[in-house]
């Protein structure tokens, strides 16, 4: 590929991302509207959203749809799709309407922050999360595309505000604090590895992602539960405390085990490109800690007698691990992942 | 994951077996007394509690935190001597305490080795359990299914021996372990493979230590530095340095040869910003043989790319440059002719070196100071290189003579020891600097003979590495990934069919569909026989002359499980 196409697609790549932080940011304005519409005019909604999960087979049995099939609690394939969920209040038009235009505007941003990895990977030819800036986009653009996929599916209309929110965050960071120039890999990094290791990375980060904010709405709802307030407002019509951790759970459970993955694979890359797969290098700390962390949680969270918020704590704290991974050991520390690119 | 002990609250200390038939204490001691084997159990009851298990796990990974904050003898030891130097106070405590060998250090020993034995202990008694679960029968049904969290009821158009061997064929299908008992109903269980995996995950952790520490045991790993044009054979001493593991056997090293031809590298120099100057391409052009006498082979040594030769893999791991220097004698004889290996001190390879001639007489004859690939020309901050390539090399020397080698201890090739040496200095007395390009030659002062730099070349550093453990740890990390799959994502379900005969009259025992079963369950409590379906009436007298059955199917699972309530309403779909 010539010197000056490659710079152009660069430049491209670059004005997309820009453009996705705009659009995004229109995104993150209507889902917040959308929470904002939420707020219950009846009473009733809030003893609907909280209601205790045992009669929940009436509903399923009623029309196939009830909170059972729009569990992320485990791979939804096997349960019916189609049907109302029953039991959910009544979202106002309004609300419908602000979560409707999200949606659409989330994924605009989407395709241009996917269209924006894959102009820089064609620039440089090859997978575009070989230093920080990448990766970072890279995995916003994971974030924002699960996200608009199981969005409609998972009824996660009021997780808009927690998942684009960050994502805006990680491209600002990415393109302010760490761009890098497009340029070709540094030869520890030209390895099929990447493409196995790194990937998984950045799907396990983006998976996290997403449990950790639905972790933090857990808690707040779960106090809000637990001392309800005379003034409603949105958190009435969230789902369901126990919900809202069964679904965190999900997904840190999906996180955790790419994130075993990517350990692993993190260790045989390591074996070939620096001879020994374990020198609790930095980042392999890191990655061990953050492991050892989730590994608690599921752990916490299997035992009875463990309180479920106890449990999410954990999980909370693996994710901040999970930040300081990716900053203050790319960043500060140095170690065998002097990748970030910058200097 | 659940069947792990848990005591809500602390195990009270069982008394041991003795303890009761002896008399009672006389005096003020009033708390039972534990005899050995009775704290040995209450010890072992703690050990393996998952409320300590979990705190252990926590304190692992706090516990692998400093490794990551302090320099780490494994990793850089002068790292560590600077910290200690330049922490003169905090230094040496954290010295004793561990912090630069945090993985090696007793307390993290200590909480990783206790974690293996509560994981043995929570290990081996479930796989007893599980053990005897496997080849054991799902248990009886529970009389009244309808106290279970999912059910269904409904009713059959047939016997009830029929519905149950229709759900026994069907459960087996979809892969349950069924009995069919004697009081008219069915059990079945699945997802067996849950705890099974949870036991491989656990026992692969256990596994991957074991590998860890055969590694350990019996590694070799030996660092050597070749330059252009060099031959290496893998003795024992032929490395620059050997560290191997406290079981290995240095005497059956592969006598492999490594002949490095040429070491190709490449530096990006297109690309602005921290880019520039970025290594893009190392690659060793080697010639090997396994054995001696083997026929030479061609290969490359590249990052990410090891050799193999005889078992013993080898990596390219560093690079630099090795200046072919040259120092005669005022008539003339040569007295040091060789490529003399310099260490970059930075990303552009600023590097330094010593050159010592120990021939030289009546002094012997030292050189240390700077290789700069591509010299910043007016050494305004000193000997620096702009650029890692070779675009503008330079050598920049200072010049020693005296004692070499004084007391005749070993020292390191890249540095001098100034202890008996004297610089050489101009006729003013200031240091003599020599700058040198390639091809030059510089006329030492004082009938000291001359210093030729004539080419540049490349060294490679190549590392040579056994571990007998990685194979047996690579098999347990693949296991443990299985295990965790199988455990996160299959489900335990017991499933239970009880079918009744209905009563004969037609009317009271509508027939079945979704929206019976709903109004069976709306009852709530009363649970059957709701008479408000006359829309029905006209299909139920229709079917009149069937035999009805009565079918409840109930669903019992370990943990939460919301997928179990849809399996069982498609069972009823598949039943009716």
């Amino acid at each position: 590929m010539s010197a000056d196409l490659s710079t152009e697609l660069v430049t491209y790549s670059n004005l997309a991302l820009y453009s996705a932080m705009a659009v995004f940011t229109v995104a993150m304005l209507l889902f917040a509207f959308h929470l904002a519409a939420l707020g219950p005019e009846k009473m009733d909604r809030s003893v609907a959203a909280s209601r205790p999960r045992k009669p929940a087979l009436v509903g399923a049995a009623e029309g196939g749809g009830s909170d059972l099939d729009s569990d992320a609690d485990l791979p939804a394939g096997d349960l019916p799709s189609g049907g109302g969920p029953d039991d959910e209040p009544e979202t106002s038009l309004r609300a419908r309407k602000m979560a409707g235009m999200a949606i659409m505007v989330s994924w605009l941003g989407t395709l241009l922050v996917v269209s924006s990895v894959v102009m820089r990977g064609l620039a440089v030819m090859r997978p575009p999360w070989g230093n920080m800036f990448e990766f970072a986009v890279a995995g916003a653009a994971a974030v924002a595309l699960a996200f608009c996929i199981l969005v409609r599916r998972n009824h996660w209309e009021w997780l808009g505000l927690f998942v684009i929110g960050p994502v805006l965050l990680t491209l600002g960071l990415a393109l302010f604090a760490f761009y890098t120039e497009a340029a070709e890999l540094v030869p520890a990094l030209k390895s099929v590895w990447l493409v196995i290791h790194v990937t998984v990375a950045i799907l396990a980060v983006g998976v996290l992602t997403i449990g950790f904010s639905v972790g933090i709405v857990y808690l707040v709802k779960k106090r809000r539960e637990e001392s309800p307030s005379d003034r409603r407002n949105f958190m009435e019509t969230l789902p369901s405390a126990a919900r809202l951790e069964r679904t965190a759970y999900g997904l840190n459970m999906v996180g955790f085990i790419l994130w075993t993955f990517t350990l692993i694979a993190g260790a045989i890359w390591a074996q070939k490109a620096w001879s020994s797969y374990w020198t609790w290098d930095p980042k392999e700390v890191w990655t061990f800690v953050i492991w050892v962390v989730y590994a608690a949680y599921m752990h916490a969270r299997a035992t009875a007698g463990w309180e479920p918020r106890k449990a999410m704590t954990i999980a909370l704290v693996g994710y901040v691990c999970v930040i300081l991974n990716f900053t203050l050991v790319n960043l500060v520390f140095t170690g065998l992942h002097s990748y970030s690119g910058l200097k | 994951m659940s069947t792990r002990t848990t005591p809500q609250t602390p195990a009270p200390p069982e008394t041991a077996p003795s303890t009761p038939s002896s008399p009672p204490p006389r005096g003020p001691i009033t708390q039972p007394r534990l005899g050995p084997l009775g704290w040995a159990r209450w010890a072992w009851r703690q050990l393996t509690s998952m409320r300590t298990a979990l705190f252990l796990l926590l304190l692992l990974s706090v516990g692998a935190v400093p490794g990551s904050i302090f320099p780490q003898r494994s990793i850089d030891a002068v790292k560590v001597t600077d910290y200690i130097v330049a922490h003169a106070t905090s230094g040496p405590i954290l010295d004793r305490l561990g912090f630069f060998d945090v993985y090696a250090s007793p307390w993290f020993s200590a909480i990783y080795l206790l974690l293996v034995v509560s994981l043995i202990g929570c290990i081996v008694p479930r796989s007893r359990i599980h053990w005897h679960t496997l080849r054991s029968k799902p248990p009886r049904a529970p009389k009244r299914l309808e106290r279970l969290d999912e059910h269904v009821t409904f009713t059959y158009a047939g016997e009830p021996a029929q519905v149950l061997e229709a759900a026994r064929k069907l459960l087996r299908r979809q892969r349950f372990r069924v009995v069919v008992n004697a009081d008219d109903s069915v059990s079945a269980e699945n997802g067996y493979l849950r705890e099974t995996g949870n036991l491989v995950f656990h026992i692969a952790i256990c596994v991957i230590i074991v590998g860890v520490a055969i590694g350990h045991l019996f590694s070799f790993r030996g660092d050597v530095i070749v330059t252009e044009g060099e031959a290496f054979s893998s003795t024992v001493s032929s490395y620059n340095s050997v560290i191997p593991g406290p079981l290995t056997n240095l005497d059956q090293l592969p006598p492999f040869t490594i002949d490095l031809q040429k070491l190709d590298v490449k530096f990006e120099e297109q690309a602005r910003g921290a880019q520039l100057g970025a290594p893009r391409e190392f690659t060793a052009h080697v010639q090997t043989t396994e054995k001696p006498g083997d026929q030479p082979q061609q290969q490359t040594i590249s990052p990410n790319h090891p050799i193999t030769l005889d078992g013993t893999e080898v990596f390219l791991l560093g690079n630099g440059y090795a200046p072919v220097v040259t120092v005669k004698d005022t008539k003339g004889h040569v007295l040091y002719s060789q490529a003399t290996p310099f260490l970059a001190q930075d990303n552009n390879y600023t590097s330094t070196g010593a050159i010592k001639v120990g021939s030289a007489r009546p002094k012997q004859l030292a050189f240390s100071g700077f290789f700069l690939p591509t010299a910043e020309p007016t050494y305004a901050n000193g000997p620096v290189s702009i650029f890692p390539d070779d675009q503008n090399p330079e050598l920049a020397l200072s010049i020693w003579e005296g004692d070499l080698y004084p007391g005749g201890r070993p020292q390191s090739v890249y540095t001098l020891n100034t202890a008996q040496l004297s610089q050489v200095t101009k006729a003013d007395g200031s240091p003599l600097l020599i700058r040198l390009k390639p091809g030059q030659t510089f006329t030492l002062p004082g009938d000291r003979g001359t210093i030729s730099f004539d080419s540049v070349a490349r060294w490679a550093g190549l590392s040579a590495r056994v571990d007998p453990g990685q194979g047996l740890t690579l098999a347990a990390a693949l296991l443990t990934l299985l295990g965790l799959l199988a455990t996160l994502l299959v489900r335990r379900r017991r499933v239970f069919v009880r079918a009744v005969a209905a009563p004969d009259d037609p009317s009271d025992a509508p027939a079945t569909g979704p929206a019976e079963a709903l109004a069976i369950r709306r009852a709530d409590g009363a649970d059957m026989h709701t008479h408000s379906q006359p829309s029905r009436a006209g299909e139920v007298s229709a079917a009149g002359a069937i035999p009805r059955t009565v079918v409840t199917i109930g669903g019992l699972a370990k943990n939460a499980d919301p997928g179990l309530g849809t399996l069982l309403i498609r069972l009823r779909d598949e039943l009716t």
